[in-house]
């Protein structure tokens, strides 16, 4: 077991583990390697499933012989349109061995979204999860000339469905197993000609601002970077992993489906978004990837569970939390942990810190990694002293995933990190921006060159839009985004997202969106927590009934400009927010407002909600 | 947006002399189980109010709450200006609160003069009960017929209306009702409403209204509530609550045609 103050135990390796110089290489390496082993879980009817390699690799030629009989050929693009789960693994690696294009759609997007997606990206074969999914691409399909099939995973309440563009996966599979019968080696020639330079996958970013951009990544990159993700973060056949985010996202694409297939790790999919902390609790992984709101949840549940505990209960976990603090004190200030001190830390993690790591499902965890949004210092503090390292990643869809990461035996909350060994960063000297080299950066964006030039430059920097500082041992911080700098009518360069990242950092606050461009003063609209809101109104016997009435309860308001207030003490008098209004409308991932991220799109808000904001400057 | 859907502030500085009962913050519980954790709501002089939920939501431990039957955990409940939080359910009865349970509970064995005298029971103004008693006959002139038989021997439309009765012989000031339509068929369930909304124009008696059937509930209801999981998640005047896209979707039964004729899926509800 690991501990904080010798991590030598989860050093990561830096030697090629799994030949191969195309994922689909890679995946039929690996089968032919690990051919009995376990690689996937998934449940069916409550019971964990597992697939093996063999197995996978069963299911992979089945698919990927079904797109050849359709007619899909090399270099054609096929989307997937699910949540995350085996299926999408088996047709993305299926796509991807038939030497096409393979893109992800996020079970979120609305009906236009997926057309957009489908035309741009020139999809010939859509894959979709259930029915609901399948209506979306019916409501588009006549206006989208390139597709020809869509193919669908779970076939519930369309078996009285007949149209001769929808087949169920399994009759896919069942054309491509008499294909190949007639042509046995057709896949493994389509792989083996697949080059490493040739397009592999694209990732439309979520776009905060404007249209989804479809950036292209290469075999090379991907595969390079995957090596690359090996030397930064430790991971081998013996670990576990969750699988949950969306695999249309960098995140999960790389740190999760590839670099499993990579490293030979485990890949454990839960049922669906809401049973996530369940199945991570029946998993208990060994390495966990997951975002700040998740780890976020993860904290608040924590509390929660502990404020309805008794008095012994409480007064236990405060000594334990606050032995545990102690050693992240020392080991964040690269002091020697002294042997009492170890000795008191232990005591606490019997009596206390294993029970709460086995609460959240983490208590077989190695370390943790969190990345795709900043997180709070105090929350990496807080994993730290149950005995976690917490490890944050930086990096984007552009630079195909992590850019840096933060090394085990040298965390330094609030900071990214220094560049990982396989790409080269540096700041641009006249406006701090973050610039990122090397092969994993991306090809460009699809069908976007005058983008795909305003971001590599000719020297093949990645202008990432983020700005930043570096350090003295070369840790990178995030400061803010570029295109987001705001001038105030006074002249003054404002970064909102250093005052909204501050904001976020309150339990009371999901998200924010500082307003201030050509304007006297700064304001802000913000996404109230709703679930930590609710339990503050409740303690508090705050009334309330509906959404909107929380959030224009006199207590909540008060609750908010408190928070508010909290942050404007760190800023001077001119980079303060003067007024603030709290969304009053209960948004989800289907909404406009928000990307598939939950992030709130700053144009959009700024639009939707301008006689809300004219209000603020009245 | 705001100005689309505006919504109600419980917030107690509106006061609103109005206002005949109202509930702020009340949680409660089953030994560990939390029911409710955290209603406020107020039903407003003279009207129908409407609790909607599905099963298992709160309701009827809402009202349960009220009547006394249950202590909140926490939180208040005033009447008629007056706190009978956690007060003896006697009391609240004698302050003019009645409560019509789920599945009638009328008292079998007694004949249904005896039922509806025992709803009078803390009364004394005689000349009162009495005309209280004819009119109890004229909303439900089957009850005169069969004055003298066991309430026992009555079908489960007859021992609602039984019940409906024996509350209004409290002349009581607010009814609580809990489920009148339970395992009634709809045609009765009809008859029993058209009665309760002229129960409520022609005495003026106020009535929180708890209930499944959310297409009766909302047509002679004033103003409604949503209840999930213990929680109000909306709240409107019904008229408006009807235009809703998930009241319609998951209380209606509407859907809209999706580009396949029928739809397995479920929308997720958004509640606004």
């Amino acid at each position: 077991m690991s501990q904080l103050w010798d991590t030598s135990g989860i050093a990561p390796q830096k030697s090629i583990v799994m030949a191969g110089e195309t994922i689909p290489a890679i995946f039929w390496n690996a089968v032919a390697a690990r051919g009995p082993n376990v690689w996937m879980r998934q449940k069916d009817f409550g019971i964990w499933r597992s697939w093996t390699w063999n197995e996978t690799a069963q299911a992979v030629r089945e698919i990927g012989h079904g797109l050849m009989a359709l007619g899909f050929e090399a270099r054609h693009t096929s989307s997937i349109l699910s949540n995350t789960n085996i299926e999408w693994v088996l047709c993305d690696l299926a796509v991807l061995s038939a030497g096409g294009v393979s893109n992800g759609i996020y079970p979120t997007d609305a009906a236009e979204q997926v057309h957009y997606l489908c035309e741009d990206s020139g999809t010939r074969v859509l894959f979709v999860e259930n029915d609901e999914q399948l209506d979306k691409a019916l409501a588009v399909r006549d206006t989208l000339p390139l597709l020809q099939k869509i193919v669908v995973f779970d076939m519930d309440g369309l078996r009285d469905f007949h149209d001769p563009m929808v087949i169920s996966l399994k009759q896919l599979q069942d054309l491509g197993r008499e294909h190949a019968q007639q042509h046995p080696d057709m896949l493994m020639h389509r792989t083996a000609a697949c080059k490493p330079e040739d397009l592999a996958i694209l990732v439309y970013t979520s776009g905060t601002t404007g249209k989804p951009k479809g950036g292209m990544h290469s075999h090379h990159g991907l595969v390079y970077t995957v090596r690359g993700y090996n030397t930064l973060i430790a991971r081998d056949e013996r670990d576990e992993c969750m699988c949950f985010l969306p695999l249309c996202h960098i995140a999960e694409r790389m740190g999760g489906e590839f670099f499993s297939m990579y490293t030979g790790a485990k890949l454990n999919f839960v049922e669906n978004p809401e049973t996530v902390p369940e199945n991570v609790r029946e998993i208990a992984p060994t390495v966990f990837t997951a975002v700040p709101r998740v780890w976020e949840k993860f904290y608040s549940g924590v509390m929660i569970a502990l404020k309805e505990a008794g008095g012994l209960q409480q007064a236990v976990y405060g000594w334990s939390i606050g032995v545990g603090q102690q050693v992240a004190d020392l080991v964040l200030a690269q002091k020697p942990v002294p042997a009492s001190l170890k000795l008191r830390f232990h005591v606490a993690r019997l009596l206390a810190l294993n029970n709460v790591r086995k609460m959240i499902g983490i208590h077989r965890a190695r370390f943790l990694v969190t990345g795709a949004a900043p997180i709070s210092p105090d929350l990496v503090r807080w994993y730290l002293a149950l005995g976690l390292p917490m490890l944050e990643v930086w990096g984007m869809t552009e630079t195909c995933g992590a850019a840096t990461g933060v090394p085990a035996d040298r965390i330094k909350p609030g900071s990214i990190g220094p560049a990982a060994d396989y790409n080269e960063m540096r700041l641009d000297p006249v406006t701090s921006e973050i610039l990122v080299r090397g092969p994993n950066v991306f090809m460009g964006y699809l069908n976007l060159p005058e983008k795909t030039a305003e971001t590599i430059d000719a020297d093949g920097w990645l202008h990432t839009g983020d700005v930043g500082v570096v350090d003295e041992e070369g840790f990178f911080r995030i400061t803010d985004r570029m295109k987001d700098i705001i001038i105030t009518a006074g002249g003054k360069n404002i970064t909102p997202s250093e005052l909204e990242n501050e904001l976020k950092f309150s339990p009371y606050v999901t998200d924010a969106v500082v307003i201030g461009d050509k304007r006297p003063y700064l304001t802000v609209i913000i996404m109230i927590d709703q679930e930590n809101v609710e339990k503050y109104a409740q303690d508090n016997d705050v009334p309330f009934s509906n959404y909107a009435s929380l959030t224009h309860s006199t207590e909540v308001q008060e609750l908010i400009q408190a928070e508010v207030d909290r942050v404007n003490k760190k800023f001077a008098r001119v980079e303060q927010i003067k007024k603030f209004w709290l969304l009053d409308t209960q948004l989800s991932a289907e909404d406009e407002e928000l990307t598939p991220t939950m992030k709130l799109k700053r144009k959009l808000v700024e639009k939707k909600y301008t006689p809300q904001i004219e209000a603020m400057y009245r | 947006m705001s100005a689309a859907s505006p919504t109600l502030n419980t917030a107690p500085e509106a006061a609103d002399d109005n206002v005949m009962l109202k509930l702020l913050n009340v949680e409660s519980a089953y030994g560990p189980i939390k029911a409710i954790r955290g209603v406020s709501l107020q039903v407003r002089q003279g009207e129908i109010a409407t609790v909607l939920g599905s099963n298992g939501a709160g309701k009827t431990t809402i009202l349960k709450t009220i009547s006394g039957i249950i202590d909140p955990r926490k939180g208040s409940i005033e009447f008629k200006g007056q706190s009978i939080t956690a007060q003896d359910p006697a009391f609240i009865v004698q302050r003019g609160l009645m409560h019509v349970p789920e599945g009638r509970e009328v008292f079998p064995l007694l004949s249904i003069r005896d039922n509806l005298l025992m709803g009078a029971y803390t009364r004394n103004d005689r000349d009162g009960v009495a005309r209280d008693m004819e009119a109890v006959y004229n909303y439900f002139p089957i009850l005169r017929e069969r004055a003298a038989q066991d309430a026992g021997l009555l079908s489960g439309g007859q021992q609602q209306m039984l019940a409906i009765s024996r509350a209004l012989m409290a002349s009581p000031d607010l009814i609580l009702l809990d489920e009148p339509s339970l395992g009634l068929s709809p045609k009765l369930t009809k008859e029993i409403f058209e009665i309760v909304v002229r129960i409520n124009r022609e005495r003026g008696t106020t009535i929180l209204l708890v209930e499944q059937n959310a297409n009766m509930a909302l047509n002679a209801s004033d103003y409604g509530y949503v209840l999930e999981n213990g929680r109000i998640v909306m709240e409107d005047t019904c008229a408006r609550l009807r235009e809703k896209e998930d009241i319609k979707e998951f209380y209606l039964g509407m859907k809209e045609e999706g580009v396949r004729a029928d739809r397995r899926w479920k929308k997720k509800k958004t509640w606004r």
